[in-house]
């Protein structure tokens, strides 16, 4: 008996999560006259997929697709290349200074970079960065939450497999990309699914680094959108479906390393 | 050249790209938004007046900055207390030996991958007030519809919701993590001295989950402090009727990209800054002393 109500509440919590995401799949596939009817159905009576091919042509979305998947792409394959070279110097090798440059780049997660938006701009403007790949992707370059969480995980590889390799003539840069990254893949998969969501999802820096629609990316250019084509709500459903679907389907396909990556965050 | 020497010169190669980048994007912007905080700049004159604290006094006396501190304020206790009981109770229902737990969880997690841009505008169609799905099913129990987003009453309310709606999942996902984390003999030592379950998940549950409550009581009020996005995109670029969306965040974005006064927007941003700051010190100072287990 307990068991029931306890599937009771978490399936109207599960519907209090999903509902939002079922209404706008709903409302996507209906035409306007029954978008703006009384009495709104779950399920369309006439099923409108046009609204999806009308939407992707009325604004140039993807010229944005491929923004999101360039910008996304490269800042999470810098992101894992450098996050592993820093994460590697500071599990395995010594030098000068070592635990000071660490403590400051622990620190500095502490910063919000929203606190940062102004400077940074400014910083851009001098760079004659504004409206350019440059100025959306560069910044957003390494993550230390990535270089954390990889350092983490290389102290805990055993140090024999760093002698050997050491002993084969295996200089760092080797031993890393030859040996420990092919070992590593649930850390770097959990780091890679982490900064491409956060990539992918990113909107203040593209608001306001992007100055023409040329530079937008998918999230960006749907409020454009929103904002051009107003309460035309089954095109908007649509287009809104289309900037998240690509992601659900990433973290579906990926959640264990994602959901495990997170939650390890909390305990550390 | 030594060997150690060259091993120290190899790792600063391997550390250059890092610590350029975080040099020149946080590093550098943290000092930078200080200094800005203390003179007069629109950012394209090249006269560039120093006024002292003229901006911080400026700002604190700005009714809008009063109002945008008051609603964050208001969004942050009223916001984290939702979520987190909220969070915790999924935990607590997914910790008991459920069928399709991995189904429930990736449920519960999918708004958190979700842009707030394409969620938002799905929120604003479930609020809208003549054809909204929110108007519709209350009207089925008895309930007026109301202007969810022309009435400024209803927007810190608005708000609770997007937020409670999109963290639910985070929150409830690192909870079940504190769960597992609790070693079961504990609650079978309680069984045995006949405890029953409200005594085992005040008496056991509640104080060894203490680590990871504060955590997450401290990020997520972090996490609200910084909140825009969601008014931004709710009410279509607008801080919503009668200025009642507005945040700090928000006060900087305006004043910093709209009206190009960086002193005001950088000393509001500084404002930010050391209230999370205040926050993250005593997480630190805290984060020693609440543990109960290694």
């Amino acid at each position: 008996m307990r068991k029931f109500w306890t599937y009771v509440v978490l399936v109207i919590l599960v519907l209090f999560v999903l509902g939002p995401f079922l209404w706008m799949l709903s409302t996507s596939l209906k035409t306007q006259g029954e978008v703006l009817s009384s009495v709104p159905h779950l399920f369309p009576t006439h099923w409108e997929f046009s609204n999806y091919v009308k939407a992707w042509q009325s604004a140039p979305f993807g010229m944005y697709f491929g923004n999101s998947i360039l910008v996304s792409g490269v800042e999470t394959i810098a992101d894992l290349t450098l996050g592993a070279m820093a994460a590697y110097a500071f599990a395995r090798m010594e030098f000068y200074g070592k635990q000071v440059i660490f403590v400051i780049l622990l620190a500095t997660m502490m910063v919000p970079g929203e606190v940062l938006l102004i400077p940074n701009y400014i910083t851009l403007a001098q760079f004659h960065w504004l409206d350019s790949y440059q100025g959306l992707i560069v910044p957003w370059l390494v993550s230390v939450f990535t270089i954390f969480l990889m350092r983490q995980f290389f102290l805990g590889i055993p140090r024999e497999i760093f002698e050997a390799a050491e002993l084969d003539g295996c200089g760092p840069m080797r031993t890393l990309f030859r040996i420990v990254m092919p070992i590593s893949k649930p850390i770097w998969v959990t780091s890679a699914l982490i900064k491409f969501v956060g990539a992918w999802n990113s909107f203040l820096w593209v608001l306001i680094v992007s100055r023409t629609p040329h530079y937008f990316t998918l999230p960006v250019g749907l409020i454009n959108f929103s904002t051009d084509i107003g309460t035309i709500y089954n095109q908007l459903m649509a287009a809104a479906t289309f900037t998240m679907v690509p992601l659900i389907i990433l973290f579906l396909f990926g959640q264990r390393y994602f959901i495990e990556g997170i939650a390890r965050s909390g305990i550390k | 050249m030594s060997f150690r020497l060259r091993r120290s010169l190899t790792a600063y190669l391997m550390l250059l790209p890092t610590l350029a980048i975080t040099g020149v994007f946080v590093i550098y912007p943290v000092v930078d938004s200080f200094v800005i905080s203390f003179f007069k700049w629109d950012m394209l004159s090249n006269v560039r007046p120093f006024v002292g604290l003229q901006n911080y006094r400026h700002i604190f006396a700005d009714p809008l900055f009063q109002r945008a501190l008051l609603n964050t304020v208001l969004y942050v206790v009223t916001f984290v207390p939702i979520v987190l009981l909220l969070g915790l109770l999924c935990a607590v229902l997914l910790n008991q030996k459920v069928k399709f737990l991995a189904a429930f969880r990736a449920a519960f997690f999918i708004p958190y991958v979700t842009s707030l841009a394409a969620s938002g505008i799905v929120w604003q169609w479930i609020f809208n007030d003549q054809f909204g799905l929110l108007n519709y099913l209350l009207k089925q129990v008895g309930i007026q519809p109301q202007n969810w987003l022309q009435n400024p009453h209803w927007t810190l309310f608005n708000l609770d919701v997007m937020g409670v709606w999109q963290n639910l999942g985070y929150v409830a996902v690192i909870f079940l993590a504190g769960l597992q984390n609790i070693s079961r003999e504990y609650y079978e030592a309680a069984d045995v001295d006949g405890a029953r379950p409200f005594q085992k998940f005040r008496h056991i549950t509640v104080p060894l989950l203490s680590p990871t409550t504060y955590f997450l009581l401290i990020l997520t009020t972090i996490e609200a402090f910084k909140i825009f996005l969601q008014i931004y995109v709710l009410y279509g670029a607008s801080a919503g009727p009668n200025n009642s969306g507005l945040t700090l965040l928000y006060y900087m974005f305006n004043e910093g990209f709209s009206d190009y006064r960086m002193g005001y927007a950088c000393a509001a941003a500084y404002v930010l800054f050391i209230i999370i700051f205040i926050f993250t010190l005593v997480q630190m100072a805290f984060s020693r002393r609440v543990h109960y287990e290694s």
